[in-house]
Order: structure tokens, then C-alpha cells, then sequence
């Protein structure tokens, strides 16, 4: 089972390593990533949302709703962790 | 208010599960009240969805008045409607079903167990609908860890069946993530309708292959593929009865939605199909997957265990008819989605009956139950027949256009194994009805002895929604040329 | 060669602490030793998605010119100067949801641990044939 999962591991890094040949380089500003859709975060911020950290503009504003999806998920791990370990009263 | 129904439909379910442990303070009762009314209500909400698209075409909705790609957007088109109410419906049936169950199996924990459920239900509910992809990976962790919670606590073992579905559930989900990282770095939107438009001028790059093939080897752990399935007959053979008859057929089918949207609505179909050989892989995993799948399973001498290996099995006709790769075989397939989610519901809930009469599930405990539970085992006939094929039970149909499907692609050893796993669940079930009527050999006077079983039918609660799947099953095979016609037909991509 | 190097090695580096995670979560035989490999399969993401928003020269993406309130900003916004604060957002709900997988991994090792007194699964796989 080692030798199978050191296989697989090797075989899926490599895979990743490969994948990684085509893409851009580290600190490229001109990068898909930076060119595309977080300017507009950059630049409309302010007049938007009156907030100067993006991160938060875009975290509670532009994709609030992620926000809410994480909100659940904590919830989700508090009552799943209620539901498997309270013991029940002894009858 | 009629306009933001799509937003309704995951919120709905997401409030009354916020609200279902204050209720649970109070009293224990209503607690099962709750979530049918929270699940009615969302059915409603999602079959109103469908209607709406079928006379409007797709609808655009956007979360906070942002336009894409700055703002998250839902995309409800005939595909995703069509799963909506699937996944809406099922989950009331379950729940209404569910209560007798809980009351046996976890007496004390029936509040923070209906919580769950209404999380799960908001999980598939939430990744159906969207439209971004980092979206769906949120609610695809709501979904997975709301199953982890109500897989674990089934019977004696069922914690260390949930160890395992953790752990390669979490990979399953990592590998998801890593995908649409490759993604991002190359195109910078995480919008699914955004990415289909920028990406075809790359796909050359090596960093969209690896990509493409990150995304699907996530989604094969979370459908349960051959061979990456060993967490699902441990995890949902071990669950509570409510429990496994609500993530068996939802969990596996949402995932091949996803895996249908990747291939066919962020990525353009000319990718899988013709510059990479996804989908030639994809035909042989499903063959694999059937073979393995129907062997398995006529190994198993547990009820439970040998439904679960019918599911690897039913995956495996859905995938393969995605790779065969013309307009046929994935009508076949879709109408699969929607056939094989009644027909798995109609399974686990017959199997939950026994359990709640037996207190076990193996295969020699439904000795007599045709006498003692004549309802109940006449639907769990009807469901066996649809599994097999047969006409006029939904079964046949999807069987039909997948075998259509495979004669147009000329693809005979699909075909084989299509028709190979038909006579296994033949034997299958034939073995369960066997032994279900007691068939001994006669002792030289009468056979079977004289005791008379009485009638120990299922409790209503139980046995109305068991009788309704199957009514269904009958009802879809009867219609499938209007559902087709009407959503399927649309739901096909270009290819 | 070197520049090579430079340009890609923070994806590598990423890259090797995953597949270390990833083997510690499926070989190893301590259910904990499984869920730490857990933890450090994500962790390593999360870095991974964080190092594509950095960009040559540039500082927190938090603008400088603001703050008050819905004054006209008469300067226009450097983009060049700020790094990519996308990653960073979708990196928090990631470690949200990492932080959750865990603890629910971490209840069901308790609930086996209260059942079976050990962590070790062959030993725990042998006591369940036992029956």
C-alpha cells in the first residue's frame, strides 16, 4: 500500500509539474489572472462599495454569496459534530 | 417575490435549517413537520422553476445585481431544471419516509439529524444551480460534509465507513479545487459561461489538460467510479436507513451532472471529444464500471451491500453514454440521471423497511416477506423490473436509447455490457424474490409448513412514499416521450 | 535555466508539499497521522492559489486614495500597484472549509475512539471482523 501511494503521488505531481510548464510566470503582471476580471475590483472598488480593502469589498459585496456558502459550511460542521458525538441520556 | 424564486429554492431549505434547532429546544416532535414543509416548499418553488423554463427559455439570475464575470450568476437551463425538481422531489419523498426510521434508529438524535438533512438537501440544491465554478465547490462542501455527518452515524462500523468516505471525499473535493486553480491561472474568470468563451484559444496548453483531466478525476471519486469507489458500499451500507435512501441516488447523480456541465458547458465539446480522447476513456471506465459493478454484486450475501454495487453499476451506464458521443446515447444518458435517481430511491427505501422490521439487511432475512409485506415487496418488483428493463417501467427506455446510442457509435463491447449486466440483474433479483416467497422444497406433504405469516405490513409513513416511487417509475416510462421531447431534447448539448 | 527556474518554482514547491500531504493521507495507518496529511494537502492549495496573486513590485490591495466615503476619486487606480486580491478571496472560504472538514474529521476519530480505544486502522479493521 506505501509503494502504491508513493507511486501515486509521484505520478500525480508530476502531472501537476506538467501542467505548470505553460503557465505565467511568478510576479508576471501581465498574467491572465491580473488582466481579466480583478482590475475592475481594483479600479470601481471605491465608487461601488466606499471600501478601500478590496479584499473585502470583494468578499462581502461582489461575491457575498460565497460568504454565505462559507457561513453554512461552519454551521454544517457545528451541527454535524452536535449530531455525532452527543451522548444521548442514559434511559 | 416570482422573480427571485430561483434564489428561493437553495435558501428555503437553508433557512428552516437554521431555524430546526431552536424548534428542536421546544419540542422534538415538530421537528419532522419542519422539514416537510421546508422541502414542500422547495419542491414547489423548483417545479415552478422547470415550467418556467420550459415556456421562457434559460434564466439568468444574479446574486447582489452584479453582472458576470464580477458577480456570482445562476444558470437555470432545461439540464438544470430538470435536476432541480429531481433533487427536490426525492428529498421530500425521503423525508416523508424518513420518520418511523429515525424514530428507531436514533431515537435521540432526531433534531440535529433533521438540521443535517436540510443542509444536505441545501448543498445539492446549491450546486445544481449555480453557475461559477469556486460557487459549486462551496456547496459541494456543504453537501459532503452534511453526508459525512448522517453516513456516520449508522450502525456498529459506520464510523470507520465514514473515515474512509472523508478521506477520499476530500481528495475528490482537492483535486475540484485544483482544476479550477489551473483554470483560473489561465483565464482569470471563474464564471462557467466567461471560461467558455476565453478558453478555446487555449486549448493547446498544456496547463488546460491537465486541468480537464484534475476536474474529472475529482468528480470520478465523488461519483463513485470503478475503480475509485471503495467508499461507497462500506459507507452507505452502514448509514441509517433515511440516511442512504437520501444520499444514494442524489450524491452520485449530482456529481455526473457536474462532470456533464464541465465537459459540455465550460469546456466546448469539440475538446473532449476530438482533440483529447476524454471521452474514448470515458466509454471504456464506463464498461469497466458495469462489469465490476453487476460482479461485485452478485458476490454479496447483504441486501444492502449488493444495492450499493447496482449504483456503481447504474454510473457506469450513465458515463459510458456520455462518451459514446452522439445526440442518442446522451438522451439515453440524462434520461438515466432522472430513471436511475427513482429507481436507486425506490431500492434503498424497500431496504429500509426491512431494517426497520428485521433490525438487519441481510439477503436471508427477507425470507417470507412477500407473505408478511405484500405492498411493500410488490413495489420493491416493480423497482427490480425497471433495474432490468423492462417495459413499460422507466428502465427500458433509458436502456433503449443507450443501447440505440452505442449501435450508432458502433461501439459493440459497451453494447455487450449493457446487455450483461441486464442478466445479472436478473439474477439479482430474481434471487431476492426467491428467497422472499420461501420457495423450500416440499417435505413430502405440503411445503412451506403450516404457519400462515401474518400480514405485518409497513408502517403508512413508511409504505406510501415505497408505493409512489414505484407508481413513478410507471408513470415515467409511460411519459418518457414528453419529458424528452419537452426537456431532454433541449438539455442535450451540441455536439 | 536558472531564470526557469525562478519563474515556476513557487507552483513546485506547492506542488512537492501537496504530494507530501497526499501520501501521508493515503498511507499512512494512524487515523490522525491520515487527517494531519489532510490538513497539509490543503494547506498547500491555499498557498498555491495565494502565490498566482503576487505581482513584481506591487503592494496589499488595499487602495490608498479612499476612505472618504463617496467623494469622487480624482485619481485614477494604478492596477500595476496592487496584487490580485481574487485569490486571497477565495482563499479565506477555502481555509473556512478546511478548518470544518477537520473538525468533522476530528469528531468521527473521537467517535471511533470511544468505541474501539485505538486509532490505528488495521487493528481496528481486525476488532470490526471479530465482530
Amino acid at each position: 500500500m506505501k509503494i502504491l501511494s508513493l507511486i501515486a503521488g509521484v505520478l500525480v505531481g508530476a502531472a501537476l509539474i506538467y501542467g505548470s510548464l505553460d503557465m505565467p510566470k511568478w510576479g508576471d503582471p501581465h498574467s491572465p489572472a491580473s488582466t481579466h476580471v480583478s482590475p475592475y475590483y481594483l479600479r470601481h472598488s471605491i465608487e461601488d462599495t466606499a471600501t478601500p480593502n478590496v479584499v473585502t469589498s470583494v468578499l462581502a459585496d461582489y461575491r457575498g454569496y460565497d460568504t454565505l456558502g462559507e457561513t453554512t459550511v461552519v454551521f454544517t460542521a457545528g451541527m454535524a459534530c452536535i449530531l455525532l458525538l452527543r451522548k444521548g441520556r442514559k434511559r | 417575490m416570482i422573480a427571485q424564486i430561483p434564489m428561493l429554492i437553495v435558501v428555503i431549505p437553508l433557512i428552516f435549517a437554521f431555524l430546526c434547532p431552536l424548534i428542536g429546544l421546544w419540542r422534538k416532535g415538530p421537528c419532522y413537520y419542519w422539514t416537510i414543509l421546508a422541502l414542500s416548499l422547495c419542491a414547489l418553488a423548483s417545479i415552478d422553476t422547470l415550467f418556467a423554463v420550459i415556456h421562457g427559455g434559460a434564466i439568468h439570475y444574479r446574486l447582489g445585481g452584479w453582472p458576470p464575470p464580477f458577480g456570482i450568476e445562476y444558470v437555470v437551463d432545461h439540464l438544470n431544471a430538470m435536476m432541480l425538481v429531481i433533487v427536490s422531489v426525492i428529498s421530500l419523498t425521503v423525508a416523508i419516509y424518513s420518520k418511523r426510521s429515525v424514530e428507531q434508529e436514533l431515537p435521540d438524535k432526531v433534531v440535529y439529524f433533521y438540521t443535517v438533512f436540510l443542509l444536505q438537501v441545501t448543498g445539492f440544491l446549491g450546486i445544481v444551480i449555480t453557475g461559477d465554478l469556486f460557487n459549486l465547490y462551496v456547496f459541494l462542501e456543504v453537501a459532503s460534509l452534511a453526508g459525512y455527518a448522517l453516513v456516520a452515524v449508522g450502525e456498529d462500523g459506520a464510523p470507520l465507513a465514514c473515515f474512509r468516505y472523508i478521506v477520499m471525499g476530500t481528495i475528490g473535493a482537492c483535486f475540484y479545487l485544483l482544476g479550477i486553480g489551473y483554470i483560473y491561472i489561465s483565464t482569470g474568470s471563474l464564471n462557467m459561461a466567461d471560461v467558455y468563451q476565453i478558453l478555446p484559444q487555449m486549448y493547446h496548453s498544456k496547463v488546460v489538460l491537465t486541468a480537464v483531466a484534475f476536474l474529472l478525476a475529482g468528480l470520478a471519486v465523488k461519483m463513485a467510479l470503478f475503480p475509485v469507489h471503495v467508499w461507497l458500499p462500506d459507507a452507505y451500507t452502514k448509514a441509517p436507513s433515511a440516511a442512504s435512501a437520501l444520499i444514494a441516488p442524489l450524491m452520485t447523480k449530482i456529481s455526473l451532472y457536474v462532470m456533464i456541465r464541465v465537459l459540455f458547458s465550460v469546456f466546448k465539446p469539440v475538446l473532449s471529444i476530438d482533440l483529447l480522447p476524454v471521452t474514448d476513456i470515458m466509454v471504456w471506465a464506463g464498461v469497466i464500471a458495469i462489469l465490476g459493478g453487476a460482479i461485485m454484486a452478485l458476490a454479496q450475501t447483504d441486501l444492502k451491500r449488493m444495492l450499493c454495487y447496482i449504483v456503481v453499476a447504474e454510473v457506469g451506464y450513465i458515463v459510458g453514454g456520455v462518451g459514446l458521443a452522439n445526440a442518442t446515447a446522451m438522451k439515453g444518458a440524462i434520461l438515466h440521471i432522472l430513471n436511475d435517481a427513482v429507481m436507486t430511491v425506490g431500492l434503498f427505501t424497500v431496504a429500509g423497511i426491512v431494517v426497520y422490521k428485521t433490525g438487519r439487511h441481510d439477503l436471508s432475512d427477507c425470507r417470507d416477506l412477500f407473505k408478511k409485506m405484500p405492498f411493500t415487496m410488490a413495489a420493491f418488483v416493480v423497482v427490480a423490473l425497471a433495474i432490468i428493463g423492462v417495459p413499460p417501467t422507466c428502465g427500458f427506455f433509458s436502456k433503449w436509447y443507450l443501447i440505440h446510442g452505442a449501435v450508432i457509435a458502433q461501439h459493440w463491447v459497451f453494447l455487450g455490457a449493457l446487455l450483461f449486466s441486464s442478466l445479472v440483474s436478473v439474477i439479482l433479483f430474481f434471487r431476492v424474490i426467491e428467497i422472499g416467497y420461501a420457495f423450500r422444497p416440499s417435505h413430502g406433504g405440503h411445503s412451506g409448513g403450516g404457519h400462515a405469516a401474518a400480514i405485518d405490513e409497513a408502517p403508512l409513513s413508511m409504505l406510501i412514499p415505497t408505493i409512489a416511487i414505484a407508481i413513478a417509475i410507471i408513470l415515467i416510462g409511460l411519459y418518457n416521450q414528453t419529458i424528452i421531447s419537452n426537456i431532454i431534447a433541449f438539455a442535450v448539448p451540441k455536439l | 535555466m536558472f531564470e526557469f527556474i525562478v519563474s515556476y518554482y513557487n507552483y513546485w514547491i506547492y506542488i512537492g508539499l501537496m504530494m507530501i500531504g497526499f501520501y501521508a493521507m493515503m498511507a499512512k495507518r494512524n487515523l490522525i497521522k491520515k487527517i494531519i496529511g489532510m490538513n497539509i494537502f490543503q494547506s498547500a492549495i491555499i498557498f498555491f492559489y495565494i502565490s498566482t496573486s503576487v505581482k513584481k513590485g506591487a503592494t496589499v490591495p488595499i487602495l490608498e486614495h479612499g476612505g472618504h466615503g463617496h467623494e469622487h476619486v480624482a485619481h485614477a487606480v494604478d492596477v500595476m500597484q496592487y496584487a490580485n486580491p481574487l485569490p486571497h478571496v477565495l482563499m479565506l472560504t477555502a481555509i473556512v472549509v478546511m478548518v470544518a472538514t477537520l473538525g468533522v474529521a476530528l469528531a468521527v476519530a473521537i467517535m471511533i475512539y470511544r468505541r474501539y480505544n485505538t486509532l490505528e486502522e488495521d487493528e481496528i479493521i481486525m476488532l470490526l471482523k471479530r465482530g
